[in-house]
């Protein structure tokens, strides 16, 4: 195989990944720019290449092939995580100062801002009848009610963090997993296990389609 | 499964630009410079070697994906084996984007500024000694042992490492004539085909990557984490498994530091540059098999030492 084309189709591939939007979906945003920048440097070296190797022959590696393949199959087969699954397997962990959301008045805040809120001051009375305004999706884990979670990324999918926060289901409510959601309500106060926390107690869930970044809070 | 292929595409896209990086850079040292002037001037005392390698990582900013190609450029064209060394095992953590990431994500742990940067250099001086006790033959892949003796004078390799039909045949004694320039169109042809060739390794470790973390659950790695000596073992397997470069590894650490020991948050730094499972494909372009698993047990276990130290000092 002319190893231009190779080149060609790696570049494809990537300026494909972000021409598509799948990029938004594998990688935080902040390393956009490079993954293009590589993506327009692999269709220059294939152009160069393909020239290059006009009327030449040779031998062409399995790897190369295998790695051939394996980029037709990317192109191909979209990604399409579950997101549920994903942060069922991590821990939950947001480390960035809270700073903003104590700022920010409670119906503007994300529900990653909610999260950093509630773990940086864990009193739920404090916040108690806050109006909310968030959207996530539906994260359950064994033996748990579901969630309305977040996930957060610092570079791809591999490292992505979960974020979730309790709510109060109304009784007609049947949360669909990765199913996601906009919910408007107020924070309430409910003791489960001797423990007492804040939870999302809903006025109108509303479901929406996955955001076009989901990995931003 | 649908998980699985897009942490694979995740971690592929999220490589990809630091591979290609590096080969720009192996190939742009190898354009620039002609080869031999600065190569023989690299020190070659066992412990000389490996720290100008490992200094050498302040130039060449790249992150372990990166610093592959780097290396077997460097190997290839005949620098001593503890600089290449040096440089590999070093450099993906003693390099500027590193170190200041490092300092972005724990500001208010000053100890661990000092101490990333330190441990990774006495690991690199401790497995380039280790290593470069093994013959050539023994430690360096195939096609990389013929690319590297071409760029070698026949005088210095020893009888038995020779290819048979030169045994006998009369020593070329005689200084080179000044190297000349390679044209950028070799230069092209050579990396093109590097990159390729490594492409196809990177992908068969970022599958393996992504496979175990789907089916292995962080959470059980993280419940050990606050014994001391078991909490570093999990974040040394969390460190091999996640395989995410190492200039972003800093923010993935600071999603548990507050849940393990300092030791064991250290390991994860340190050893996730050296080995992985993204890397293990990347590796055998280098080392023979032998060599790696030296590579992942030494390691392993300097890295298991440094880590027992800090939670001994700190805890």
């Amino acid at each position: 195989m002319n190893r231009g084309v190779l080149l060609l189709l790696w570049g494809w591939i990537v300026i494909w990944s972000i021409y598509s939007g799948r990029l938004d979906l594998l990688l935080r945003g902040a390393f956009h720019s490079l993954v293009g920048a590589s993506g327009v440097a692999l269709i220059l070296a294939g152009i160069v290449m393909f020239h290059r190797s006009i009327g030449r022959r040779e031998r062409t590696p399995w790897t190369w092939f295998a790695g051939a393949v394996m980029a037709l199959l990317v192109l191909a087969i979209p990604p399409n995580p579950s997101f549920s699954d994903l942060a069922s397997t991590r821990p939950e962990g947001l480390p960035e100062p809270p700073d903003l959301a104590f700022v920010l008045p409670p119906e503007q805040r994300t529900l990653t801002e909610w999260v950093r809120l509630l773990r940086a001051q864990p009193d739920p009375d404090l916040v108690e009848g806050n109006p909310v305004n968030i959207s996530g999706f539906v994260l359950k884990r064994e033996g748990q009610p579901p969630q309305i979670a977040r996930l957060t990324v610092r570079c791809c999918l591999a490292d992505a963090t979960p974020a979730g926060l309790p709510v109060a289901w109304p009784d007609d409510a049947n949360p669909t997993t990765n199913a996601w959601l906009s919910i408007q309500g107020h924070m309430a106060v409910e003791t489960r296990q001797g423990i007492r926390r804040a939870v999302v107690v809903p006025t109108t869930i509303t479901d929406i389609p996955r955001p076009e970044r989901p990995l931003e809070p | 499964m649908a998980t699985a292929w897009a942490i694979f595409q995740g971690l592929l896209l999220e490589s990809l630009p630091f591979l290609l990086l590096g080969v720009l850079i192996a190939g742009l040292a190898r354009w620039l410079v002609p080869q031999g002037t600065w190569i023989e001037r690299l020190p070659k005392n066992p412990v000389l070697a490996p720290i100008t390698g490992a200094l050498m990582g302040f130039a060449l900013p790249a992150c372990e994906c990166g610093n592959v190609p780097v290396a077997r450029r460097l190997l290839a064209s005949g620098a001593p084996l503890g600089t290449a060394f040096g440089f590999l095992f070093a450099a993906p953590v003693l390099n500027p984007i590193v170190l200041a990431s490092t300092w972005a994500a724990f500001p208010d742990q000053r100890w661990l500024l000092i101490a990333r940067p330190l441990g990774a250099f006495l690991l690199a001086v401790l497995l380039s000694l280790l290593l470069t006790r093994l013959s050539e033959t023994q430690l360096l892949e195939r096609a990389l042992l013929s690319e590297r003796r071409m760029s070698q004078p026949l005088s210095n390799l020893g009888l038995l490492e020779r290819s048979s039909g030169l045994i006998g045949a009369p020593l070329d004694t005689k200084a080179p004539a000044t190297p000349k320039r390679v044209s950028l169109g070799m230069v092209l042809d050579q990396s093109s085909r590097e990159f390729l060739d490594l492409l196809a390794l990177l992908v068969l470790g970022c599958v393996i990557a992504a496979l175990v973390q789907t089916w292995l659950p962080r959470s059980w790695l993280l419940a050990v984490g606050s014994a001391p000596t078991l909490s570093i073992l999990a974040l040394m397997v969390l460190a091999i498994v996640v395989s995410v470069c190492s200039s972003v590894d800093a923010f993935l650490a600071l999603g548990f530091a507050a849940q393990v020991t300092p030791g064991a948050l250290l390991a994860f730094l340190l050893l996730g540059p050296v080995v992985d499972l993204k890397l293990a494909g990347l590796f055998t372009v280098l080392l023979t098999p032998k060599a790696i698993a030296i590579t992942a047990t030494a390691a392993s276990l300097g890295v298991l030492l440094i880590g027992q130290w800090v939670n001994l000092w700190q805890l």
